[in-house]
């Protein structure tokens, strides 16, 4: 306990108020969570009954009454006896004192050693830490409690000895935890800059690592402190721990088990007690860790329905005749495959607030057609294709509005209806080259198990087909590549891959969400040209989502405008980037660097033109 | 493969010539003379310096621990004290019964933990996940040898399904060796399955989170597929990674279960050596612990490569 002085100490010292305010702060959470409160309550009238034994406990433990002797639960024992006539209550009782000094001394004991083990690793690094690293991973083989047999083995048994085993067990944890916190603090800028200011390596570890250590040891101690109450018990429980004159929750439990057949009883109420405390303690521990990573345990689920029905146009927000271009219902003709109507997607936020992400917006695809969305980040062009393809996150719903693909409305539907449009209807390629596939599957895994949501059930005909995909998009020597892993593409070829699932059921709207942004240039345009291409052979629609302005030029027939969730413009490429209709639009053009003429500032969005995170008209 | 595995090998033996040296300084660690310690109060003069050169602790340690190592090599682990029997005998004895329920744990373990957190980490915040996590919390709490002991007194005791005492060697009656290892190996797996329990729904729900399944679910991949193949697979990750840690902590706690069972394995051996002071067959009992322990993570690590292709050395 004394550590978590020290520490509590140096950040008291440390200038910055915000390790105050933040102590306060996860002191508050801390005492929001249900759970954790119970925890503390536990703990509380443990140390209660640990203090005041004698006061509380009906008689003193050790007191012998023969003629009451395993009398089971009475008025004057409501625990019952043990073979000597021992109140069981009261050995309960001062038992909670032996469990809480063991449990208390071992885990300081593990700090002590631990921690400044750990620092000096983790602090000095270089050889002490490779050998000191290597060391801990060696003391893995021996199992904590073959190393509390052992030091009882050599030392005897008494109460600094059960204290100094228990805790030998726990040491290498607080070592490597505390090792890795200093690594990471070590590399973290402030602690260079005070190494550079002339503070001394003491103040260097007691006011910066120090201070930074000390949430995860207290969350580490309070789990530790629950583990060594369990070792300790059995310990005693062998009869390793302390005296038999001594009681204990474990000793309890081993004069239980010679009793089991005739007073099963008995070996109930230690147990519960020790199942309370070890509960409380990792309660307590959880609870800290939650406080001071500020989570919340919130539901994290991805809504099932697509949003309500669709309201009439004019049961909308009046305010909402203002929004700017709407692509003309007109524009559905008989080719139309993807038509967007209306389309409002919100946030729900925990107060029950929600925010509008995507308001309003319309728009349609025709088949063979390009359609871009463009905008900057935030402004609902992800959403809107996570609505489409029904993927909105956990919180995200579709107000109202609806989503028709080749006459099929999919507003509404259920996740089983989804599946029958997904990979057919529609396929979508997203950002991330390598997360967009199972790291531990290979390559070939991943294209066979698409096929065969697609109807073939054959293994083998299923690996053709995906030696066909791979081959469609580009990527050679498909017989070695198809067993590869993900790692073992490179991000253009891994796109490839993600673009081959996405065919793998022949879809009518292929979805490219941002599909190129992180590819460089050269394999961007590679992948872009094979869209191109993909698209003359398939005849798909596609819809690309960008914020390159360049690749929504080169590739797209017509362009969207979208900004913080506001459909601006709607028109043919070329029309759009020779004759921007809204200034937002031009404003965009004109920032993007091109290196025709030389300039000492690169053009940003004119600050009149946003206000408060709306436009202003004209 | 065979690079994984030789490299795994390099590790593994310089690990196993330092525990052996920590294990044989144990005896020059007791306070006094271990002689004296051992003899208790039937030490005299003569006895102690009698047993000081039967221990060969009238030499210097250094050429008793090249003598004790070389011996070790052989599989000569000395003689037990108390009994006069080669210790290696007497661990030879034991193993199969620590073994088998330790292996028998691991499965429940497993069973119960990679079962919960596939259950739990594709509802994550429904009532259902609430409950079973809440319950997993709770099987953390519940010390393995009580579970034991309630175990027992309800089918062995009372019900009467299960013989008290019910260790049969495998190689005798292998029905009988099973009936005889089940409710040890509940009462041991039941906290490793909370801790795997745990993983397990945090990489699970971080799997049906991540843009794999996002890629997969948008090419119309049934949600079973999703879960069964790609969220186990990918969840298996975090849990093979610390299996080797999961069985040496379940070996450890087993020398308390085997206890209530009575069962002859090491740990009622470790613990009749520990109350003796029989040295030698204490340090025998670490020795063939860590032997074990090292000899799981080399075959765990292996299979992890299997599991985890970016975990094999290029």
């Amino acid at each position: 306990m004394s550590t978590s002085a020290t520490v509590g100490a140096a950040a008291a010292d440390s200038p910055a108020p915000r390790q105050a305010r933040s102590a306060a702060q996860a002191w508050r959470r801390l005492t929001r969570q249900p759970a954790t409160l119970f925890g503390l309550l536990v703990v509380v009238a443990l140390v209660v009954c640990a203090v005041f034994a004698p006061l509380i406990a009906p008689y003193a433990p050790e007191a012998t009454d023969f003629d009451a002797a395993m009398s089971g639960p009475t008025a004057a024992h409501p625990l019952g006896t043990d073979d000597l006539g021992r109140d069981l209550l009261s050995q309960l009782i001062f038992g909670a004192r032996t469990a809480l000094l063991v449990a208390g001394g071992s885990v300081l004991v593990a700090m002590l050693i631990g921690v400044p083990l750990g620092l000096l690793l983790g602090y000095k690094g270089g050889w002490y830490d490779r050998l000191g690293a290597r060391g801990l991973d060696i003391a893995d083989a021996l199992p904590g409690l073959t190393v509390g047999f052992v030091v009882i083995a050599v030392l005897g048994r008494g109460i600094l000895v059960l204290i100094l085993a228990i805790g030998l067990i726990f040491c290498m944890n607080f070592a490597r935890l505390t090792r890795a916190i200093t690594l990471g603090e070590r590399k973290k800028l402030y602690v260079e800059s005070a190494r550079v200011s002339g503070l001394t390596h003491r103040q260097v570890i007691f006011g910066q690592v120090l201070p930074n250590l000390a949430g995860p040891l207290a969350v580490q101690g309070a789990v530790f402190l629950g583990s060594a109450i369990k070792v300790e018990a059995a310990l005693s429980f062998l009869g390793l721990g302390l005296g038999e004159d001594q009681p204990s929750w474990g000793g309890m439990l081993g004069v239980a088990a010679e009793h089991q057949a005739d007073h099963p009883w008995m070996a109930i109420a230690p147990g519960v007690a020790i199942v309370l405390t070890v509960l409380a303690f990792n309660l307590l521990g959880d609870g800290i860790n939650d406080a001071l990573s500020g989570r919340r345990r919130t539901p994290y689920r991805r809504t099932r329905l697509m949003g309500r029905a669709v309201p009439q146009r004019g049961e909308q927000d009046p305010t909402l005749d203002s929004v700017p271009a709407q692509e003309s219902a007109s524009a559905a003709d008989a080719d139309t495959l993807l038509d967007v109507r209306d389309l409002r997607i919100v946030a729900d936020k925990p107060d029950g607030s929600s925010v509008v992400l995507v308001d309003g917006v319309s728009l349609s695809v025709r088949r063979g057609e390009i359609m871009g969305l463009l905008g900057e980040s935030g402004s609902g062009k992800s959403m809107l294709a996570k609505a489409i393809l029904g993927l909105l996150p956990a919180g995200v719903r579709v107000d109202s509005g609806s989503v028709t693909l080749d006459g099929r409305t999919l507003t509404g539907c259920t996740e089983n209806e989804l599946r029958s449009v997904r990979g057919t209807g529609l396929g979508a390629v997203f950002q991330n080259p390598q997360a967009n596939l199972s790291p531990v599957h290979t390559v070939g895994r991943q294209l066979v198990d698409v096929i065969r949501a697609h109807g073939t059930t054959s293994t083998k005909q299923a690996r053709a087909r995906a030696a066909e995909l791979l081959e469609l998009v580009g990527v050679d020597d498909v017989g070695r590549r198809l067993d590869q892993y993900p790692y073992q593409f490179s991000g253009g070829m891994a796109q490839r891959v993600a673009i081959a699932i996405a065919l793998a059921g022949e879809p009518d709207l292929l979805i490219l969400d941002e599909a190129t942004s992180a590819l460089d240039v050269t394999t961007q345009s590679q992948v872009l040209d094979l869209v191109l291409d993909l698209r003359e052979r398939l005849d798909m629609g596609i819809i690309n989502i960008t914020h390159d302005l360049g690749v929504a030029a080169e590739t797209c027939d017509r362009v969207a405008v979208l900004f913080r969730g506001d459909l601006l413009e709607v028109d043919e490429v070329h029309t759009l980037f020779d004759h921007p209709s809204h200034p937002y639009t031009a404003a965009l053009l004109a920032a993007h660097p091109t290196a025709d003429h030389d300039v000492d500032r690169l053009p940003t969005i004119p600050d009149d033109l946003v206000v408060d995170g709306a436009l202003t008209g004209k | 493969m065979g690079k994984l595995v030789a490299y795994r090998l390099a590790f593994a033996v310089p690990q196993l010539i330092i525990i052996s040296i920590v294990v044989f300084s144990l005896t020059y660690l007791v306070p006094g003379s271990p002689a004296a310690a051992m003899l208790g109060t039937a030490a005299t003069p003569e006895s102690i310096a009698q047993v000081e050169a039967q221990l060969g602790l009238d030499r210097p340690p250094v050429e008793r621990f090249v003598e004790w190592f070389g011996a070790l090599l052989t599989g000569d682990l000395g003689t037990s004290f108390r009994s006069g029997t080669p210790v290696a005998d007497m661990l030879v004895e034991r193993v199969p019964a620590t073994l088998s329920i330790v292996f028998g744990g691991m499965l429940v373990a497993l069973l119960i933990g990679v079962g919960a957190g596939v259950f739990t980490g594709t509802r994550p915040g429904t009532p259902a996940d609430r409950i079973v996590t809440g319950g997993t919390v709770l099987g953390l709490a519940i010390p393995e040898f009580w579970l034991g002991l309630i175990l027992t007194t309800v089918f062995a005791v009372q019900l009467g399904w299960i013989p008290i005492i019910a260790w049969t060697p495998l190689t005798e009656d292998p029905l009988g060796w099973a009936v005889g290892i089940i409710l040890p190996s509940i009462a041991l797996g039941l906290t490793g399955g909370a801790i795997i329990a745990r993983q397990t729904r945090a990489a699970m729900v971080t799997s049906m989170a991540s843009p794999f399944t996002d890629t997969l679910t948008a090419a119309g991949v049934p949600r079973r597929v999703q879960v069964m193949r790609y969220g186990v697979k990918n969840s298996l990750v975090p849990v093979l990674a610390s299996a080797g840690v999961t069985f040496a902590i379940l070996i450890g706690v087993s020398f308390v279960v085997e206890k209530v069972f009575a069962l002859p394995g090491l740990g009622t051996l470790m613990l009749s050596s520990v109350i003796s002071q029989d040295f030698a067959v204490v340090q025998g009992v670490v020795m063939v612990t860590a032997v074990l322990v090292i000899a799981v993570n080399l075959l765990l690590d292996i299979g992890y490569g299997l599991i985890n292709p970016q975990a094999r050395p290029q």
